[in-house]
């Protein structure tokens, strides 16, 4: 014989079982379990029982109580996914994302950045100088001579006071073997002037990464390991890098750098992108003099160092066709680097 | 300086108001120093390999850049020296000739022609029917306009001799009617040579071609000049011997000035130089042979003796360009008893030159001081081909074979009879000394191993005299051409030329390093660059430099001014990064950009301290929040606030605003960290503003940078979050619209309510038109956050709390609290 209690749980179970949706579902749990469900009616009714039936019917009713709920919950959650299924699939996800803003990076900046981290993976610190200078730190000290053509008022911005706008980067290699004794390991990014008419490759202000070692026994096979390894960091693995001999005044001897790379749009041609050179002992004498002391012995120190052009290098690896983009800061130009 | 060009597919362009001057060299090669040389030329000093590619990379890879490779010459089948016999107008083409031509076959051809530059008896090259051309141009008898025209006559370009296209090739009178062109014109080689300034004994042929048998192993066909015979004399007299250590002075007599002969106006031609008359054509010639430069005065013309002396003040001189140069004691004169005869080394006199009538010349060879004629030939912009190899110093040691050269020359091309003695005064410059090289020095400078025999035998190919050697070391003698070596690590230099930089395999030396003062810089500008990135601006870098226009005006009343600007763009050094920013917004705005959000970090120039300190500024102008959006707020105008709000996001600390005067805006304010004034914002002053945006409101900022930044004692350092709950409430509130924000926070700050921790303003508005609250007064909402950090607070004290801070606030006058 079946007791009423296993009857009201089939008829729930039959009730969830067609129950279509999360409010009909709802329906049948407060008609079963709600405070006056009729399931629940059974827990007053216990109290009426004798005390042989009570746990017989106490054990049945928590049988049933659990069988309904677990039901209801089985149920509404098949109901509740179908139901947000059915909302989320109206969603167009064909629709823009929100925007976020952002801005850039001027190019230049990335293209120094991406040189400086090289250079800092192989050990070298950053140093800087003025972009006012004195003749002493831009040509004397650099074993230039005094009648040579850069320094002249054609090529070289002067002011009233009789100093100048450095022509080149290479003054901070004096500034730093003025403020330490070797070893030396720095670069130094930073602008340089010449007096140049602007047209597409020329600028009165151009950017520059100088790079100077200083210490014993540093050789030509030092100089181009660290070059080389820059250079194929910097325009990938398989980079061709070919030194060429040159003349600078305060290095000897003296290279320019070429790269080949099929990755840039100079293709199968070679193109130069580095002075560079042992340190010319001619500029180490004069650094004794200026520091007075015998601090860099040319015979016990020996150096490397480098200059490297980064409007040149931005221009390559960013196939950029004209400088005078850089200071012009076109949002339409700025937004192609962000 | 390091760098050459800045973009390696186009010319570097120096000096573009130079004067021409005469010249073969264009400016902006020559400032680079590239030189033309004949490969023809070349050969008759030197065995050259086969393959000019090959050449090219074997110089290139010592050091002798080879930037171009041309072929030359009118190698053309069916093209002949041909005479005008007659020129016509074309009937029917105002632009047009018809000429009649003699080309040797007997018969008079008709030729209808388009070139001006000839005259009825001129040779000129004619393209027979059935010649190809350069650039496959096929010529065949045809009909111009309705006029016959049997072949073409050819410009230098036609021929590929040349790139001048203006008119005709007009050949010299000597020219052999009916004689192919190619007799003329035989196929040639020419190199564009970038010849680095320490190496002048580069500068000319026999020079180059020392170099070539030097990397090649080749003998070098040696010039047969005998040294002239010499005597001092009164004729030639030094009165500046620092400027002109050495002159000589050849006189040849009756000689005729005519054209020059085919062969030697070839040469000339080959390497871009125009062809004159015989005895200028020969001075050049021998420069560009051996590298000296000579000059050839008519002798006739001269009155008395020559003087070498220095210029007195204000002196006048009229040169051979037609200009008459005002010169002063630093510049060099050559002079006769009258008057200057030529400026030193740089340009000879217009009244003393060689010309058709010419029968006597005085040849002049002569060492002048380097650096004087580099000043004077820059002081006065002249240029030449002479001041160039002068100022880079020539070879004593050739100086006067090249004045018996030309001398040789002249007897046998101008039939002139030189006397027997050339003139000399003064002393030629000592050989350069000698020196030693040790052989460990050298491999470890190189980082290399190069066997003593192999080091030897490269500075011996460069014509150096070993004069004793020992196992560690060797002592050589320099060649009066190669006063670029003067110590040990000049002979190094030359060892790895050749040795072959490719042999010297690169090494990885590594060391630590601190970071430095600059590395910390520069971290904590890319933090700030990338956080003002992320929120919209994008970076812009001006130039340093800034124009005669922002001069004086507002944002640049004072600066550093240059002594000599070159254009009105770059006049003085920026005091300030705001005028270039105003620059670039006006580029941006007439580019069509709605929203302008940008940024600089860079260096400024203040004129007081002469200082170079480093700033930031931002400039915002035009639409808040990007392009329309679908499910973008309402549209609005970037303002002051978005300008506050960048400033208090990127990490500058604490930094507060006040209100100040300042022309340049209309609303400005004073930037402060900590009690320190940094910098300046606000809105500009229309005047500042309206020629870059129009009516468009600008906001600016611009600040210094901290000259010193964190190290690692500055990391920040953890704080343990608030544990118990914290409790909002909110406060609204009608004030006056007078009643400023921050005085209303100060008002709530006063109460110094210890659970206080956050005041929040959330609602803002007001206005005119607004109802409910009337004109004059604003509403404002606040959500006031209380906690203690030691306890979960009750709701009783948390209403105590906030009714002392209402209260305090009903008490100031015309606000009133909203419930």
């Amino acid at each position: 014989m079946t007791h009423p209690l296993q009857e009201l749980r089939d008829a729930a179970l039959a009730e969830i079982a067609a129950a279509g949706d999360v409010q009909a579902l709802e329906a049948v749990r407060v008609l079963y379990l709600g405070r006056s469900g009729s399931i629940s009616a059974w827990g007053e009714k216990m109290k009426t029982l004798s005390k042989e039936e009570r746990p017989v019917v106490g054990k049945l009713l928590n049988e049933v109580r659990s069988a309904v709920t677990a039901a209801l919950e089985e149920s509404g959650e098949k109901l509740r996914a179908t139901q947000e299924a059915g909302a989320l699939a109206e969603i167009d996800i064909s629709l823009p994302g929100t925007p976020h803003e952002i801005g850039a990076l001027h190019p230049l900046t990335q293209m120094l950045d991406r040189a400086i981290g090289i250079f800092r993976r192989m050990g070298f610190a950053l140093a800087a100088g003025p972009d006012v200078e004195d003749e002493w730190h831009c040509f004397d000290a650099l074993n230039t001579a005094p009648d040579h053509p850069a320094r002249n008022e054609q090529d070289t911005f002067y002011l009233p006071d009789g100093r100048l706008l450095r022509t080149h980067t290479s003054t901070v290699q004096i500034r730093a073997m003025e403020s330490a004794p070797p070893p030396i390991r720095v670069i130094a990014p930073g602008a340089a002037f010449r007096r140049d008419e602007v047209d597409a490759t020329h600028s009165a202000q151009f950017h520059q990464i100088e790079g100077l070692y200083v210490d014993e026994r540093v050789s030509v096979a030092d100089l181009k390991g660290a070059l080389e390894f820059f250079l194929r960091e910097l325009f990938g693995a398989e980079t061709a890098v070919r030194f060429r001999p040159h003349y600078f005044p305060f290095t000897e001897p003296s290279f320019e750098i070429d790269v080949k790379s099929k990755a840039l749009k100079s293709g199968e041609k070679w193109i130069e992108v580095c002075g560079c050179g042992m340190v010319h002992p001619a500029v180490f004498e004069e650094m004794n003099r200026a520091r007075g002391d015998a601090a860099y012995d040319p015979e016990k120190w020996t150096g490397f160092a480098f200059g490297l052009g980064m409007d040149r290098l931005a221009m390559i690896l960013f196939d950029i066709p004209d400088i005078r983009l850089f200071a012009q800061n076109d949002l339409r130009f700025l937004g192609q680097f962000a | 300086m390091w760098e050459g060009p800045l973009c390696p597919d186009l010319p570097a362009r120096r000096n573009p108001s130079g004067h021409k001057g005469p010249s073969h060299i264009p400016i902006s090669q020559r400032e680079r120093g590239v030189l033309k040389f004949s490969l023809n030329w070349l050969r008759e000093f030197v065995e050259l390999p086969n393959d000019v590619a090959q050449l090219a990379d074997l110089l290139t890879l010592a050091g002798v850049e080879i930037e171009g490779i041309e072929a030359r010459g009118a190698n053309f089948a069916h093209v002949v020296v041909a005479q005008v016999t007659a020129s016509a107008p074309h009937p029917n083409a105002d632009r047009l000739s018809v000429c009649q031509v003699d080309d040797g076959s007997g018969q008079v051809r008709q030729i209808v022609c388009g070139a001006k530059n000839y005259k009825v008896g001129d040779k000129v090259p004619l393209a027979q029917p059935g010649a190809v051309l350069s650039g496959d141009l096929k010529i065949k008898a045809s009909k111009l306009r309705g006029v016959e025209s049997q072949g073409m006559l050819c410009s230098a370009k036609e021929l590929g001799i040349a790139e001048d296209a203006a008119g005709l090739l007009i050949l010299s009178p000597e020219a052999k009617i009916g004689a192919p062109i190619s007799e003329l014109f035989p196929n040639d080689t020419i190199l564009d040579v970038e010849i680095t300034p320490n190496r002048s004994d580069l500068l000319s042929h026999y020079g180059l071609a020392r170099e070539i048998a030097a990397l090649t192993q080749k003998p070098l066909r040696a010039l047969e000049m005998a040294e002239p015979r010499t005597a001092n004399g009164s004729a030639v007299q030094i009165s500046a011997p620092n400027e002109c250590p050495f002159y000589s002075a050849r006189r040849i007599e009756n000689i005729t000035v005519g054209p020059s002969p085919d062969w030697l106006r070839a040469r000339l031609e080959s390497v871009g130089l125009r062809a004159i008359n015989s005895i200028v054509d020969i001075t050049n010639f021998v420069m560009l042979e051996i590298g000296q430069p000579l000059h050839a005065f008519d002798a006739d013309k001269l009155r008395g003796g020559i003087n070498v002396r220095l210029a007195q003040p204000n002196e006048k001189f009229l040169a051979l360009d037609g200009r008459t140069y005002q010169l002063d004691p630093k510049n060099l004169l050559i002079a006769d008893a009258a008057r200057g005869i030529a400026i030193g080394g740089v340009m000879g006199g217009e009244d003393t030159g060689v010309t058709a009538t010419t029968r006597n010349v005085l040849l002049e060879s002569a060492y002048f001081s380097p650096s004087n004629i580099r000043r004077t030939a820059r002081e006065l912009n002249l240029p030449s081909d002479a001041s160039y190899r002068f100022e880079r110093g020539v070879d004593p040691g050739m100086l006067l074979r090249a004045s018996e050269r030309a001398t040789q020359l002249i007897h046998e091309i101008a039939g002139g009879e030189p006397v027997r003695e050339t003139i000399i005064a003064g002393t030629l410059p000592a050989a350069p000394a000698g020196f030693s090289l040790r052989y460990t020095r050298c491999d470890e400078l190189l980082g290399a191993s190069i066997a003593p025999a192999e080091a030897d035998r490269i500075l011996e190919s460069f014509g150096l005299q070993k004069l004793g050697a020992t196992d560690e070391q060797s002592t050589w003698g320099i060649p009066s051409y190669r006063s670029d070596l003067r110590r040990e690590v000049d002979l190094i230099e030359e060892i790895v030329r050749v040795f072959g930089i490719h042999r010297i395999t690169g090494a990885d030396r590594s060391r630590f390093t601190p970071a430095s003062a600059a590395d910390r810089r520069y971290d904590a500008e890319m933090t700030l660059r990338e956080r003002l990135v992320a929120r919209g601006f994008s970076e812009a870098r001006t130039s340093a430099l800034v124009g005669r226009q922002t001069l004086g005006s507002g944002f640049a009343k004072e600066a550093i001014e240059l002594r000599n600007p070159l254009s009105e763009d770059h006049v003085a050094l920026r005091p300030s990064l705001i005028p270039g920013l105003i620059a670039v917004l006006e580029r941006n705005v007439r580019a069509g950009a709605k929203s302008v959000q940008l940024f600089e970090v860079g260096r400024v120039f203040l004129p007081a301290k002469g200082e170079e300190i480093r700033r930031l500024a931002l400039l915002l102008c035009g639409a808040a929040g990007g392009p329309a959006h679908w499910r973008g707020a309402p549209a609005r105008e970037l303002d002051l606030f978005d300008l506050k709000g960048a400033l208090e996001s990127i990490g500058l600390g604490e930094v507060a605003f006040r209100r100040c005067e300042s022309a340049e805006f209309a609303l400005a304010m004073e930037i402060l960290t900590g009690d320190q004034r940094c910098g300046g914002a606000g809105q500009l002053a229309s005047a500042q503003a309206a020629k870059a945006a129009g009516a468009a409101a600008v906001f600016v900022a611009e600040l210094d940078l901290p000259n010193e930044f964190e190290t690692v004692d500055g990391a920040r350092k953890f704080r343990e979050w608030q544990r118990f709950p914290s409790v909002s409430r909110d406060i609204a509130l009608i004030a006056p619209q007078a009643l400023t924000h921050g005085e209303i926070l100060a008002a709530i700050q006063s109460v110094r309510e210890p659970l206080l921790a956050a005041v929040e303003l959330f609602d803002l508005f007001g206005g005119q038109s607004v109802e409910n609250i009337g004109a004059g007064r604003k509403s404002l909402a606040y959500s006031l956050t209380y906690l203690d950090k030691n306890r979960t607070l009750t709701s009783n004290e948390v209403s105590a709390a906030h009714d002392r801070i209402r209260e305090r606030l009903k008490s100031e006058p015309g606000v009133e609290l909203r419930e």
